[in-house]
């Protein structure tokens, strides 16, 4: 996307996620737009334009309304945006793929097609919060999400915000939180993509994507179909002699359905809708040990969101509601099911306001409101939340400082939820150097299984609760033509009353018992050279995470300051990428190291490293129409792995894809 | 410029430093040869991992060993090992999850044979030199085992969940954990022959020095948990023990060597002599917050083991206790430690 937005001395709305700073006569440099780069907070960068002193209010409006809490508000946290060309790299692909090759977040993966989760900062599964259009998606039943559901080609990019936020986006978003929204395209005429990919094991997914928009009206719709087989080789280590097995009873099938429209009315009032509907047939595979499966589940999804912004000379307000049904049906035996299945209403209002020149102000109320129906319980429990919270933004006169305060008070069935609260802030120090640091108090409501789950569910769990801090530094540098980019953080993060289900006399119950103190490293460094016609890049990605249990759970447990299970301690990532014109070549080297498969970590799963290839080519016929063609192999060097242990992994496989783009005049290029 | 360039290797170098290793410590499994006067630990590991294993102690060194098994034979043993049974010089092993039977030397852990085909097999009995029966969760059917052959030469039709039995007087006494009754098999013509009604949950049955069965059943459905005493000639109950609060689970229910003390897990460890009129109130081994999972006791010498599963993800540990109850020592076994076989 050019540049189309000009910004004012500095910033002052933030804006951009997505949008790039190009300002003629300025000092932006053109930032991240071109290759796998990923962007870092909007808001630091955008320090790096300075000096330009145009200003036009029209435009400073259409900055404006794209203002959203995330980019506001997060100074001091960490947050990457995986553009659009990295999204593309992996259109075909579920989210569960696009996290586990493009970002340091660990995802515990089932096999190919099969249940996939994730821990951020070595928290559990529920510590992430996913959010769709602003509202957060996880299962108000179990507090996750799955991420082999969600397929790449109905976002145009992933944000991922690192470590504390429950104070902006409440219960839940405790390691971090990953934000999949939609973006309008006024003015930018008619798009129509269009992609088939063919994969090893009978894997073929098609994609449909139009897009419309003029001065009023923005429309996209996207169908996305896929389905696979799944019977590919393994080496099965759990059976003498390590022979080569078929996985069985592994296949699947999904179709997806996302629509967004937006409609501006004027320069000041415009709303907006959402529908995003799925189904999935998932046969659920056996494991090492078992001969056969007959195990299958069929999930059902609705999500629709809608809301309305006003914006004024220095105030926004929005309102905007979402109503969410899902359902999941398992056949443990492939016959009888085992049902369950949620509803959730959400209404949500929120004011800012720019005071004076230098201080935004929001606050708002989200009302939220869950009953789920499962064979597990048999009450039919719902559940009501009321949340406030306030958040302030300060930016200091020189543009080199940026502060904010956040802080959100929950009320759950008319209990009080523990006080959130988080501050931060990012200083420039210069151009090519920048830092951040964080400190949130976080929280996580028991799920409606903790709770209302019969036997075992206990209405009067706590809140998880505890404190989180990080700090970090990020540095660009261009040395000639060659450009390096670097960013460190660290963090360390302390929650208490963290849930555990422990078996009592008769069943299982869960109890508040765990304490868990996570800290680590995350770093990321990037070297681009520009060699005659090729562009090099080199990037590299490493992450430690310690998390450790501190708290004896009953008299002789062996698991105090020892590493959390399924949570790697060193895990990293290398990609080399080489484009010239119309073609590009990628090799990614991805490594997990150990996992403890015991919570007195003497039983593990060995260390891995996985190779990715892919080379790409993209012709343009047409001055508007653009053909991509792409071929990659996953797992070159057939290594043997297990992500969860005695679950079959697949060796070398490969996919080969092609995409279609057409573009209306006034179209954008993705 | 160039010092933004040092702080970040600077700050990256001296983190790094602090940092932890993750590399595990190598397992301890001390080649150990089982012999007489020893415990075989049976582990039953967790619900589809596949990491069930058999630990041993010697009583005489106090020595232990982990796992038998996987350094004996260079691979697992299977998915969920429900129980152990020795007979004529070979152990037989009962491997829940795998639906199958793994016979090995009980010196030296190499398995020599294995029987599959069963389905989620749950307790052995040999009833006499070369026959078998196994008990089933989910096959309806109780095996019938040719060891001789090692194969499986028949099933005896029995609805539910068959769990432990035992012998007398000709006749196999199966509990069952989704019936209220406790069904009678005549070993000889391999046929059920009656069905004795007792609580739901079904789960141990022993015999006693005056040759009666007791049987503890964790009830549900209307049924009260509690010990139930049978009568194995005229085949029906003689005393009941019931429990008036429903969150009551007697199980685990064993007999000492001379077959006059009962001992059972109902969260603690409980005594009760066969000839109490009354279940005892007082625990034997109070649990203290420890998860008991595994009780077993030493015909011999009378000594108490009880299996601490902590929090099912870990090793669990093994509490051993004099006949009178005082504490001895304990040792650490495998994954969810749940049975006991003595030799």
């Amino acid at each position: 996307m050019t540049g189309r937005v000009t910004i004012r001395a500095g910033w002052r709305w933030a804006t951009g996620e997505w949008s790039f700073f190009h300002s003629p006569g300025g000092l932006c440099t053109p930032v991240l737009r071109h290759g796998p780069f990923h962007l870092f907070l909007a808001l630091s960068l955008a320090s790096t334009c300075f000096g330009q002193q145009h200003r036009d209010t029209l435009l400073l409006k259409e900055v404006e309304v794209t203002a959203t809490r995330l980019s506001t508000f997060s100074p001091g946290m960490k947050v990457e945006v995986l553009d659009s060309a990295t999204v593309a790299r992996h259109a075909s692909s579920d989210l569960a793929t696009l996290l586990a090759n493009e970002s340091p977040v660990f995802i515990k993966s089932y096999g190919l097609g099969s249940l996939a989760t994730s821990s951020f900062r070595g928290g559990s599964a529920n510590h992430t919060a996913v959010l769709w259009n602003g509202f957060n998606i996880g299962s108000p039943m179990n507090g996750q999400i799955d991420f082999a559901l969600i397929p790449v080609g109905m976002m145009d990019d992933v944000r991922i915000q690192y470590g504390a936020g429950t104070a902006l986006w409440g219960s839940g978003a405790v390691g971090g939180a990953i934000h999949l929204d939609g973006h309008p395209r006024f003015d930018q005429g008619l798009a129509l993509q269009a992609g088939a990919s063919f994969g090893s094991f009978n894997d073929q997914r098609y994609m449909v994507n139009a897009g419309f928009g003029n001065a009023r009206w923005s429309a996209t719709a996207a169908l996305l179909q896929a389905a696979a087989n799944n019977d590919f080789p393994y080496v099965n280590s759990v059976v003498p002699g390590s022979p080569e097995h078929r996985q069985n009873n592994a296949s699947f099938q999904q179709l997806t359905l996302v629509t967004q429209v937006y409609h501006r009315f004027n320069e000041h009032q415009r709303v907006h809708f959402g529908h995003w509907y799925q189904e999935s047939e998932r046969a659920i595979p056996p494991t090492m040990h078992q001969a056969s499966s007959a195990a299958q589940q069929v999930d059902g999804t609705q999500r629709i969101t809608g809301g309305w912004q006003f914006t004024g000379r220095n105030t926004v307000v929005e309102t905007r509601a979402a109503w969410f049904d899902e359902g999941l049906q398992w056949f443990p035996f492939g016959t009888e099911a085992v049902r369950s299945r949620s509803r959730t209403a959400i209404a949500e209002a929120e004011v800012r306001h720019l005071v004076g020149d230098r201080h935004t102000v929001s606050t708002g109320m989200n009302l939220t409101h869950t009953s789920a129906l499962s064979d597990g319980y048999p009450n039919k429990p719902q559940q009501d939340r009321t949340a406030l919270f306030l958040a302030y933004r300060y930016r200091s006169r020189n543009d080199r400082v940026l502060a904010t305060w956040a802080a959100r008070q929950e009320l759950m069935n008319g209990a009080w939820v523990p006080f959130t609260t988080s501050v931060g802030g990012a200083v420039r120090f210069t151009e090519y150097l920048h830092a951040r640091a964080n400190a949130a108090k976080v929280y996580r409501i028991p799920t409606f299984n903790d709770l209302y789950w019969v036997p075992g569910g206990d209405r009067d769990l706590l809140s998880e609760v505890g404190w989180a801090g990080e700090a970090g530094l990020a540095v660009e540098q261009r040395v000639g033509s060659v450009q390096f980019k670097g960013d460190g953080a660290v963090f360390s993060r302390m929650l208490d009353n963290w849930i555990i289900w422990l078996p009592g006399t008769s069943y299982w119950s869960p109890s508040n018992v765990m304490q868990v103190w996570s800290r680590g490293m995350e770093v990321r460094a990037e070297v681009t050279v520009p060699v005659q016609r090729t562009t090099i890049t080199l990037s590299v990605l490493t992450n430690h995470v310690v998390s450790t249990n501190q708290v004896a759970k009953t008299p002789n447990d062996a698991s105090v300051d020892r590493q959390l299970i399924y949570v790697p301690m060193y895990s990293g990532q290398a990609r080399l990428t080489v484009s010239r014109g119309a073609f590009g070549l990628a090799m990614q080297m991805n490594y997990t190291g150990y996992r403890y498969t015991s919570t007195d970590n003497r039983s593990y799963l060995e260390p891995y490293i996985l190779h990715t290839a892919r080379a790409s080519y993209a012709l343009k016929p047409g001055k508007r129409h653009t053909l991509a063609l792409e071929v990659q192999a996953n797992n070159l060097f057939d290594t043997v792995y297990q992500t969860v242990a005695d679950r079959p992994m697949p060796l070398r496989n490969y996919r080969a894809g092609i995409r279609l783009y057409f573009l209306g005049k006034k179209a954008e290029r993705p | 410029m160039t010092r933004s360039y040092r702080v970040l290797p600077l700050l990256i170098m001296t983190l790094l430093g602090a940092c932890r290793k993750d590399k595990p410590e190598p397992p301890d499994d001390r080649p150990l040869t089982a012999g007489q006067g020893g415990v075989y630990v049976v582990n039953e590991g967790n619900f589809q991992w596949g990491n069930a294993s058999v630990s041993y102690y010697d009583i005489a060194t106090g020595n232990s060993t982990e796992d038998l098994y996987a350094p004996a034979n260079g691979n697992g043993l299977g998915d969920v090992l429900q129980s152990m049974a020795l007979h004529n010089g070979r152990a037989y092993l009962v491997v829940n999850n795998s639906g199958k039977v793994v016979v090995v030397d009980p010196d030296d852990f190499v398995a020599s044979a294995t029987i599959t085909g069963l389905v989620s097999p749950r307790y052995l009995v040999p009833v006499d030199d070369t026959k078998a029966y196994v008990t089933d969760m989910m096959a309806n059917n109780i095996h019938i085992l040719d060891l001789s052959s090692n194969s499986i030469t028949g099933s005896i039709p029995c609805p539910g969940w068959t769990e432990q039995l035992v012998l007398a007087y000709g006749k196999a006494f199966v509990t069952n954990q989704a019936r209220r009754y406790v069904y009678v098999v005549d070993t000889a013509t391999d046929q059920l022959v009656d069905s004795i009604q007792v609580s739901k949950g079904g789960n141990s049955i022993v015999v006693d020095a005056q040759d009666k069965l007791w049987v503890a059943c964790t009830g549900g459905s209307g049924t009260a948990p509690g010990l139930y005493r049978i009568d194995p000639v005229a085949l029906e109950v003689e005393a009941s023990f019931p429990y008036t609060s429903g969150t009551n689970s007697p199980w685990r229910l064993t007999i000492n060597g001379d077959h006059t003390q009962l001992f059972f897990l109902n969260e603690h460890v409980y005594r009760m002599a066969i000839t109490d009129t009354v279940l005892p109130g007082v625990p034997f081994v109070a649990a203290n917050d420890r998860n008991f999972y595994g009780l077993g006791v030493d015909p011999n010498s009378g000594e108490v083991y009880v299996a601490d599963a902590i929090d099912y993800a870990q090793r669990g540990m093994v509490f051993r206790y004099g006949a009178d109850g005082t504490a001895l020592n304990g040792f650490l076994a495998g994954r969810i430690p749940g049975g006991f076989v003595f030799r």
